[in-house]
């Protein structure tokens, strides 16, 4: 039976971060945190195989306690397993260590197929994960599929088209292989009342870095992470351009006009 | 590790059927540039076979050294024989820097050869600076939306890896230097390929999608109303330029995301950008900063856009779009 594992991750809605204006930082209370829309996608497509070929979905994130409201979601969607990592060991972690903490938790979990994971993050937003994670599994990767084609569980092997830049590619990969898709194929179903509630009383499995067999700790949270943001300043605003403000439509068109016949 | 010693900086040259990808030459531009503050060379790395005409075109943007990698597994793109075959080079060479496409393959290997290094990799950013002290590179891109723009850098471990977006940078060719030529020979096992091409469906090219060289463009944000599209296309078609827009747009189904400006979209350089409905978060606007002239449509006084235009107007859009469409229509 085909074993799926899909990494998702619970994001800041970061549409609604308002900035301070008087101190240039960033306000994050009170925005509510979302599962990241692409990992919707992702899971979507992880359970449209699971409707064509049976098998089991496990969801996981590496994230704080309150990401397992994200898992909730993915289980109210259809996902049958939901395992949160937690622990403050873990914080700060860039895109190698975290492929790495997800990859340890999973060898652990069993022995998966496909792995789905979101194009990118909203928070985040490397994009990163997937070609590092497959490396993390050796694993294959089809990255932006737009449809799954086939898939032989005997053969070992997923078919699927992907899109690129100039063209769509049909591509064959070799089991297990990590997946990404474009979401217009991929469009999330409201889950049912009856599974919501279900989600909300299922069990999820946690586990700290203690919890995971082999990690290295020095490969984890900050320490493990080359990658670090040593500051952030805001965005340097360019000059106000002129406005056309006449008092009167049709004299502010005019002088529209007179703009762009600058340069036509 | 010392990172003293890692030396040069790479960039990764991407071709098909012997054409070299902008983006790789972009980045020959622009990393020229950030070797020289850094007093390190700058080294192109090709695999496969590729016309003399072609590796003219790396000469001409003053690169010091030309890797060329010979042997088989290089003639069809594949993530796993690329992934290789920078693990083998960076661990032989110890560059400080590769830099790579931020291209469909570019980001299929790059972040992939850059866990198997365990090193840092930073993906799309928009802008580079040599820290002279650290001898760091700072990665600058916009981050939350747009909202801060951060600082990332790889303060220990080398190579740095990155992962930068075609259009990002300018093809400004600086004239050739004296350039090394190294040859390499490493053979990829297709037996160790994961993946592999079965087809591909070539996009009947649509020209209207292509914007990229539109020298007038017509941008509509999250905004415009599904109806209202016809207008501004008409507008588009009038000017004698194309459609474009921002990522929710795309989001909601009613454009494709190859008209998407912006840091995940498209970079342009029109003379007229005309801008509807759009509140100028950075991740678009880094898409058009070298616009010729930002002409901004927004009821909101106080959006961002105006800071990036060179005129502006609080209005409707959808009014606006109708004015100028009736001077533009012939007989008026
Ligand atoms: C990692 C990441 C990458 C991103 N990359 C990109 C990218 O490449 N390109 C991109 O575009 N976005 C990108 N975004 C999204 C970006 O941050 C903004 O959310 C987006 O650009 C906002 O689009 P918008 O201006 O159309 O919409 P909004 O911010 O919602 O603005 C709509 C504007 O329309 C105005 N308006 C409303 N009604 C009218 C009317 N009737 N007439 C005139 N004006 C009106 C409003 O005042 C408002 O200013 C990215 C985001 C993330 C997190
Ligand atoms: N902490 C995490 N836990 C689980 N999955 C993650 C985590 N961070 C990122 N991912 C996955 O990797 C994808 C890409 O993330 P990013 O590289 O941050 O853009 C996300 O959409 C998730 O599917």
């Amino acid at each position: 039976m085909l074993n799926i594992l899909c990494c998702i991750k619970q994001v800041p809605d970061v549409d609604q971060v308002k900035m301070d204006p008087e101190t240039g930082s960033l306000i994050r209370a009170g925005v509510p945190a979302i599962l990241n829309p692409l990992d919707a996608n992702a899971l979507e497509a992880a359970l449209q195989v699971k409707e064509r070929y049976g098998g089991t979905i496990c969801c996981v994130t590496m994230g704080p306690e309150q990401a397992a409201e994200a898992l909730r979601e993915c289980l109210a969607a259809g996902a049958d397993k939901a395992v949160l990592l937690s622990d403050r060991a873990f914080a700060n972690a860039d895109t190698l260590a975290t492929s790495y903490v997800i990859y340890m938790a999973a060898k652990n979990l069993g022995k998966f197929d496909l792995i789905f994971c979101g194009k990118e993050s909203l928070d985040g937003a490397t994009g990163q994960m997937a070609a590092q994670l497959a490396e993390r599994f050796d694993a294959g990767l089809l990255s932006s599929v737009l449809k799954i084609q086939d898939l032989d569980e005997e053969g070992g092997c997923i078919t699927a088209i992907r899109e690129l830049e100039n063209g769509k590619e049909v591509a064959q990969a070799l089991l297990p292989c990590l997946i990404t898709v474009e979401k217009q194929n991929f469009r999330p179903k409201l889950p049912s009342l009856k599974s919501w509630i279900a989600s909300r009383r299922a069990e999820i499995l946690q586990f700290d870095s203690g919890g995971i067999p082999g990690l290295d700790f020095r490969r984890i949270g900050d320490p493990g992470s080359p990658t670090k943001v040593p500051r952030t300043y805001p965005p340097k605003l360019g000059e106000r351009g002129i406005m056309i403000d006449c008092g009167n439509m049709k004299e502010n068109l005019d002088q529209l006009m007179d703009v762009l016949a600058q340069v036509l | 590790m010392d990172k003293r010693e890692y030396k040069d900086m790479w960039v990764g040259i991407e071709h098909e059927q012997g054409r070299i990808e902008e983006v790789s030459l972009e980045l020959c531009c622009q990393i020229r540039k950030l070797a020289d503050l850094a007093g390190e060379k700058l080294a192109a790395v090709v695999a496969g076979e590729l016309p003399e005409s072609q590796i003219a075109r790396i000469l001409d943007c003053g690169v010091d050294k030309l890797i060329q990698v010979e042997g088989s597994g290089y003639e069809q793109f594949s993530a796993d024989a690329y992934t290789e075959l920078y693990t083998v080079l960076c661990r032989k060479h110890r560059p400080s820097a590769v830099f790579i496409g931020g291209t469909s393959k570019g980001r299929d290997f790059a972040p992939r050869f850059a866990a198997r290094l365990e090193t840092g990799c930073t993906s799309d950013s928009t802008e580079l600076v040599y820290n002279m002290d650290s001898g760091d590179i700072e990665f600058i891109e916009p981050a939350v939306g747009g909202r801060i723009m951060a600082v990332i850098s790889i303060p220990e471990l080398r190579p740095q890896v990155a992962t930068i977006r075609p259009g990002t940078f300018k093809y400004q060719p600086a004239g050739r230097r004296y350039c090394q030529l190294l040859k390499e020979k490493l053979d990829f096992d297709p037996g160790k390929a994961r993946s592999r091409r079965l087809e591909f469906i070539e996009e009947s090219r649509d020209d209207s999608l292509d914007i990229r060289e539109a020298q007038v463009i017509v941008c509509v944000g999250k905004a415009v109303k599904a109806d209202s599209l016809p207008l501004y296309k008409e507008l588009a078609d009038r000017l004698g330029g194309k459609l474009a827009c921002t990522r929710p747009v795309f989001d909601r189904g009613l454009l494709p995301y190859k008209l998407v400006i912006g840091q995940s979209g498209v970079t342009v350089r029109p003379k007229l950008l005309l801008s509807f409905g759009v509140s100028g978060a950075i991740n678009h606007v880094t898409g058009f900063s070298d616009a010729g002239m930002v002409v901004a449509i927004n009821t909101d006084p106080s959006a961002a856009i105006f800071n990036c235009a060179d005129y502006g107007m609080v209005a409707d859009m959808d009014e606006v779009c109708k004015l100028i469409l009736e001077r533009l229509r012939p007989g008026v």
